[in-house]
């Protein structure tokens, strides 16, 4: 059940390590998740390179173009971040919801997106804004969209030894909102039974849409964005007709399972009506900051 | 008595064991370690019904740092329990249950224990297995075979995978049927709930030179534990002895053994001292949950809404083992009937066996299952009617001296006050302020449990009081409590009361943390032994000051006749000197009521000591796509005879409702084929702060006869009512009414969508 | 199997041991160090029992690995106050009477001070108090006290003028 636990003091000396001691070796950033799974004996890796001495992985920088969350940002910091109290809000309503406290003080938005749960609630909020990776690993760096990034439950295109060092995304335009919601079966501390996230931009009057993210979570194998649905508000009056049957094609689009913490049935229908609420508030929103 | 002036009893007081909790200092059975310990885990079963056909354990056997393993093999094939003596300690020629225990190991690390546990090899013959419990009443599938060679009480009736049977009758209902207004028929059903202790049950066990064993454990019944103990160890129970150095909560979850025996056989086969816990998958599959029920009710009512008959089922699935199941069966006929007049009567609780998790006495047993349907139906009737909810339950509710379901006498009745008062809290005359909002109410009556409680006081020098109980403190601050009515007797303060552990070698007997008794009856116990206490200072007192017995009063610490006085510290002085010193034995046993045996067959518990009586209201919302409830308000408004300490009390109902509202929206132990599909804290769903609101809290006091200064029981009733209540007001917002637990979020989305249609 | 050395502060003071290296922050404050303050429970980060302040934040003991706080400064309950000079939210969580199996209690009063030392000096509201503990379960209370405790805490603390 043990293993060794190495600390690199560099991203070269981790991927160095990684390659080196592969394919028994694991990253471990907040270990929320793994340290779990290796209690549980799901997994042994009989190496563990922790990433917490690697310098420049934490921290929300402004770029040129919007933000760089750094890869082992823990929730809480994002979630109190002062920028992200306007236009970015779905991703304080995202983390928000991840685990209490406590879990929020050490989880990692890389980790998080690694272990690539269909559940996790903060990969809509990050699809929403068309997110991409910053991956180094032993052949140089790369960038990589994260809707292309995470390929299926648990699993994503990451090759050995790759570590995600940063998070980006755009600022939004003018006349933009996001909204993220998540139902679960109790108001707190909770895995979702769906989640949703939005982002939505109308023309210059207010009342059109221009473009429309949406992204949604524990109703599909991996989090998905619904194509469909996205198109289908292009150019249409924003309000609650066509916030409807992108909720309807978006449902239509998921593909939920059956467990115990809810029926494909009622996730689908979640879809449609989170959906729905979802662009109402982006909606609300862009109105609001009009003002 | 001095209970005039209300210094200490009645006082909201800080409990006595708050700073060692705060500072950390306060030792659990979780925290207990001897040194040279080993540690134990118990291998259990992946399969619900099975012949074991190999077991062998020569594997872990060889493990380095495995010490002991015992299987049944090893012991006596002992059979305890109860209502009936079905249980072993390991399963001997096939397991019964997923979880069911089949072997134990001790190691010298938790790992090792583990790895040892996985190198055991077991092997199965399946058995055809029941699931469902209706399923299970007529199968000729015998989930124990030798059911008739088992003892049990003779109170009880069983027959094949019955468990038990008990029936209340009255009147002649088949006639109310025939001749009344309406009639109406309604089945629910709730689930397995887990009490949800946040401390894993865990026990220490250590054998002495003289082949006498210590069992440290966080048990809320130490005698009984004790009693079970020696029988499975085959021993004289002056031999066994259980020491409870702290638990954290139990809510009837920790009332039968758990791993005490494991440790213990452990520890004798290892002669090391040895420590059990369980994890939270154990807890989760291998506990004692509440039953799960079905609950049948056909009731009669008139034109105005009085009933007139109710006739009614309730099927208890006890799981593998009886357990409380039979006791649950019965008790929830009384809940069936509620605090109504009903005249006719024909009630049936069954407990029956299926290949689950043995169940148990989860707080209020019968309480929450019994009440959802009757009090869900109440509410179907009265909206049927076109009658106020209110209203209808104000027609039909006893008054004092009016008969109970055993043709007891309802005394101390205060359900009318507890109803008006919820109500009239809860903002009645508004029951839906907006759109997929509503209020509902139900009410119930409830035990306290009897049994009996002594206790030992010495007064020492410095004019402190030691009390020794056998009662465990498991968070009620009921000890403290009783501490309170012990220091109102004698004048002093509460802080001058020092509560002894609890140790079965010197402690009196009590039956147990159960039941909602503990204040109440080690209460007692302290009023008796302070009024023997009073007797010796007085008697000391009149020689040493040379007055009359009959001129002397206690008053702030001090024995005072007249203009005379003599401090409690200095008869205790010199009573240690002259005569051993001043202490006292107390004991209580609470009457039982006088009741129509010829209404009941086969029920161990007819008729219910000093009863309480309480309703609730709930102000919540429904959102109309979802379905998620959120819960404006809830209001309780309960008697508890008279509050010791209305803080503690406060902090019963807070915490009894937040276990109902996880009850009735969220908590399940959910099955598939036998095997349970939520066994950790992921999925298995109690109320977080952001799902319970700040439950208001009204404390009627309608003193009953033989409580101290007239309490009643307070801790289960507080659990009862949720389910139904909030069940009432999803319907007062939506129209409808759920017929089974959980009441979850998409349960509701499909009847409003089904509504829509 | 090789144990590895660990140099870790809790409350205040310096532990140099040897650890297997899977072994838990929980096990070690528990299990090696001897601090039973520090509860354990669903070992999964679900119940918060486990909660310590790790550089003053609260995390969940139970699944953080020993090795990973290397260096850094852990705070448990012992390190809190003492039954002579209690810390203001242990005075408070007595006198509300939000104490009562008392399991839950020192993983909620480290879980409500890594909050109020966020903002201090700020006096939170009910439903913030509510969120800020939604990840430390109590089963007994109903948790209507403890907000009350928190709330009577933060207003004290906030009069006072510093954090201790």
């Amino acid at each position: 059940m043990s293993f060794d636990l190495h600390k690199p003091a560099t991203i070269s000396e981790a991927v160095g390590l990684a390659t080196r001691l592969a394919p028994a070796a694991r990253y471990i950033a907040g270990g929320t998740d793994l340290v779990i799974q290796i209690n549980r004996k799901k997994i042994s890796p009989d190496h563990l390179i922790d990433l917490g001495r690697l310098p420049g992985l934490v921290g929300i920088a402004e770029t040129a173009h919007g933000f760089s969350l750094g890869s082992l940002t823990n929730y809480r910091a994002i979630e109190l971040h002062p920028a992200f109290q306007g236009r970015l809000s779905c991703l304080v309503e995202a983390a928000r919801v991840v685990g209490g406290h406590q879990v929020r003080n050490i989880a990692t938005v890389g980790g998080n997106i690694v272990n690539a749960s269909p559940a996790a609630d903060f990969v809509p909020a990050l699809l929403a804004l068309d997110a991409v990776l910053e991956i180094a690993g032993p052949t140089g760096n790369r960038t990589v969209g994260l809707e292309q990034f995470i390929v299926g439950p648990g699993k994503t295109e990451l090759r050995p030894a790759e570590i995600v060092t940063a998070i980006r995304f755009s600022r939004l335009p003018d006349r933009s909102a996001t909204a993220f919601l998540k139902e679960g079966r109790r108001k707190a501390m909770e895995i979702s039974v769906v989640c949703v996230a939005a982002c939505l931009t109308l023309d210059e009057s207010g009342s059109r849409c221009v473009s429309a993210r949406l992204a949604v979570g524990a109703a599909a194998p991996k989090a998905m964005r619904p194509k469909e649905a996205e198109a289908c508000l292009s150019d249409q009056p924003a309000g609650r007709a066509s916030f409807a049957k992108a909720g309807r094609l978006a449902a239509e689009a998921a593909a939920p399972i059956s467990d115990v913490r809810a029926s494909a049935a009622h996730r689908r229908h979640l879809v449609a009506v989170m959906v729905e609420r979802a662009l109402t508030m982006c909606h609300q929103r862009i109105v609001e900051e009009r003002r | 008595m001095n209970a005039h002036a209300h210094r200490v009893a009645g006082q909201r007081l800080p409990r006595l064991d708050g700073i060692g909790k705060v500072t950390g200092k306060h030792v659990y059975a979780a925290d207990f370690t001897l040194p040279g310990m080993l540690f134990g885990k118990v291998l259990r079963s992946h399969r619900a019904h099975a012949l074991i056909r190999k077991l062998d354990i020569s594997r872990a056997a060889e493990i380095p740092g495995v010490r002991g393993i015992i299987t049944s093999a090893d012991i006596p094939a002992v059979r305890f329990g109860q209502a009936v003596r079905d249980t072993s300690v390991f399963a001997l020629d096939r397991v019964l249950f997923v979880g069911h225990p089949i072997a134990a190991v001790a190691a010298t690390s938790l790992e090792i224990a583990e790895q040892a546990i996985a190198a055991i090899d077991v092997e199965f013959d399946d058995l055809p297995a029941l699931f469902d419990p209706e399923a299970a009443l007529d199968s000729n599938i015998r989930i124990h075979p030798d059911w008739e060679s088992y003892k049990a009480l003779p109170i009880i009736a069983r027959s094949g995978n019955i468990s038990g049977r008990a029936r209340i009758h009255a009147g002649d209902v088949d006639a109310a049927f025939a001749s009344a207004h309406r009639v109406y028929e309604h089945r629910f059903t709730t689930p397995l709930v887990h009490p949800g202790y946040t401390e894993p049950r865990a026990a220490v066990a250590d054998w002495d030179a003289n082949s006498n064993v210590t069992v440290w454990s966080n048990t809320q019944l130490p005698f009984d534990t004790q009693n079970t103990l020696a029988e499975i160890l085959d021993l004289p129970a002056a031999r066994v002895r259980v020491i409870v150095p702290g638990i954290g909560g139990g809510f009837g979850g920790k009332l039968r053994i758990g791993v005490e025996h494991f440790a213990a056989l452990l520890a004798r086969k290892t002669a090391r001292p040895v420590k059990v816990m369980t994890t939270s998958e154990e807890e989760l599959t291998s506990a004692y949950p509440r039953q799960a029920t079905v609950v049948s009710l056909k009731t009669a009512v008139d034109r105005e809404g009085r009933l007139l008959a109710r006739e009614g089922r309730i099927i208890v699935d006890c799981g593998a083992f009886a357990g409380s199941g039979p006791g649950t069966a019965a008790i929830s006929l009384q809940i069936m009937v509620g605090p109504y007049k009903t005249p006719a009567l024909a009630l049936e609780g069954i407990a029956v066996y299926t290949n689950k998790v043995p169940s148990g006495s989860f707080r209020a047993p019968a309480g929450p299952m019994a009440n959802f349907a009757v009090e869900s139906q109440m509410d179907m009737i009265a909206k049927d009617l076109g009658i106020d909810p209110l209203e209808i339950r104000l027609r039909n509710i006893v008054k004092e001296g009016d008969l109970g379901p055993s043709g007891e006498i309802h005394k101390s009745v205060s359900i009318e006050e507890c109803l008006r008062k919820a109500a009239d809290a809860i903002g009645w005359e508004h029951r839906n302020p907006e759109p997929g909002r509503g209020k509902g109410i139900a009410c119930s009556w409830w035990m306290t449990t009897g049994g009996s409680s002594g206790v030992y006081v010495k007064i020492n020098p410095d004019g402190t009081a030691t009390l020794v109980s056998g009662a465990v403190e498991i968070g009620s601050g009921a000890i403290t409590g009783a501490a309170q009515v012990l220091a109102e007797e004698l004048s002093l303060d509460l802080t001058d009361i020092n509560v002894a552990g609890v140790d079965t070698q010197t402690a009196p007997f009590d039956y147990g943390a159960q039941g909602s008794r503990t204040a109440f009856s080690v209460g007692n116990a302290c009023l008796a032994a302070a009024s023997d206490l009073r007797r010796q200072m007085f008697d000391l007192a009149a020689r040493q000051l040379d007055s009359q017995v009959d001129t002397m009063v206690l008053r702030d610490k001090h024995v005072v006749a007249g203009s005379k006085s003599i401090s409690i510290a200095e008869l205790a002085r010199i009573s240690r000197l002259s005569g051993g010193g001043l202490i006292a034995h107390g004991t209580a046993i609470s009457p039982s009521p006088a009741y129509d045996p010829t209404r009941l067959e086969n029920h161990p518990l007819p008729a219910w000591n000093s009863p309480s009586y309480h309703a609730h209201a709930v102000d919540l919302s429904v959102d109309p796509e979802t379905g998620s409830v959120s819960i404006n308000r809830y209001v309780v408004a309960q008697d508890v005879g008279f509050a010791i300490n209305p803080t503690y009390i406060e902090g019963q109902i807070e915490g009894g409702v937040a276990q109902g509202i996880g009850q009735a929206l969220s908590e399940e132990i959910v099955y598939r084929d036998g095997t349970v599909m939520n066994a950790n804290l992921t999925d298995y769903k109690m109320p977080t702060a952001q799902d319970v609101p700040d439950v208001e809290c009204i404390l009627v006091e309608c003193a009953s006869a033989a409580g101290p200064y007239g309490a009643k029981g307070v801790g289960e009733p507080p659990c009862i009512q949720p389910p139904a209540a909030i069940n009432n007001a999803i319907a007062a917002a939506t129209g409808f009414w759920l017929r089974s637990l959980p009441m979850t979020a998409e349960k509701i989305a499909e009847q409003l969508r089904a509504g829509r249609t | 199997m090789t144990r590895t050395n660990l140099d870790i502060v809790v409350n205040g003071e310096r532990h140099q041991i040897l650890i297997e290296p899977h072994w838990t922050l929980l096990h070690v404050l528990r299990n090696v160090i001897g601090m039973m303050g520090t509860k354990e429970n669903c070992l999964e980060a679900e119940c918060g029992v486990c909660t310590v302040l790790l550089d003053g934040k609260s995390v969940n003991s139970c699944i953080l690995l020993a090795g990973q706080v290397a260096g850094r400064s852990v705070t448990t309950i012992e390190g809190l106050g003492n039954p002579e000079h209690l810390h203001p939210l242990q005075a408070a969580f007595i006198e509300c009477g939000a104490v009562q199996c008392g399991y839950c209690i020192p993983g909620m009063i480290l879980t409500a001070k890594s909050f109020l030392d966020e903002n201090p000096g700020r006096r939170p509201s009910r439903d913030e108090i509510r969120e800020a503990i939604a990840g430390t379960l109590c089963r007994c209370t109903g948790y209507r006290k403890i907000v009350d405790a928190v709330a009577l805490a933060a207003e004290r603390m906030s009069v006072a003028g510093s954090n201790p």
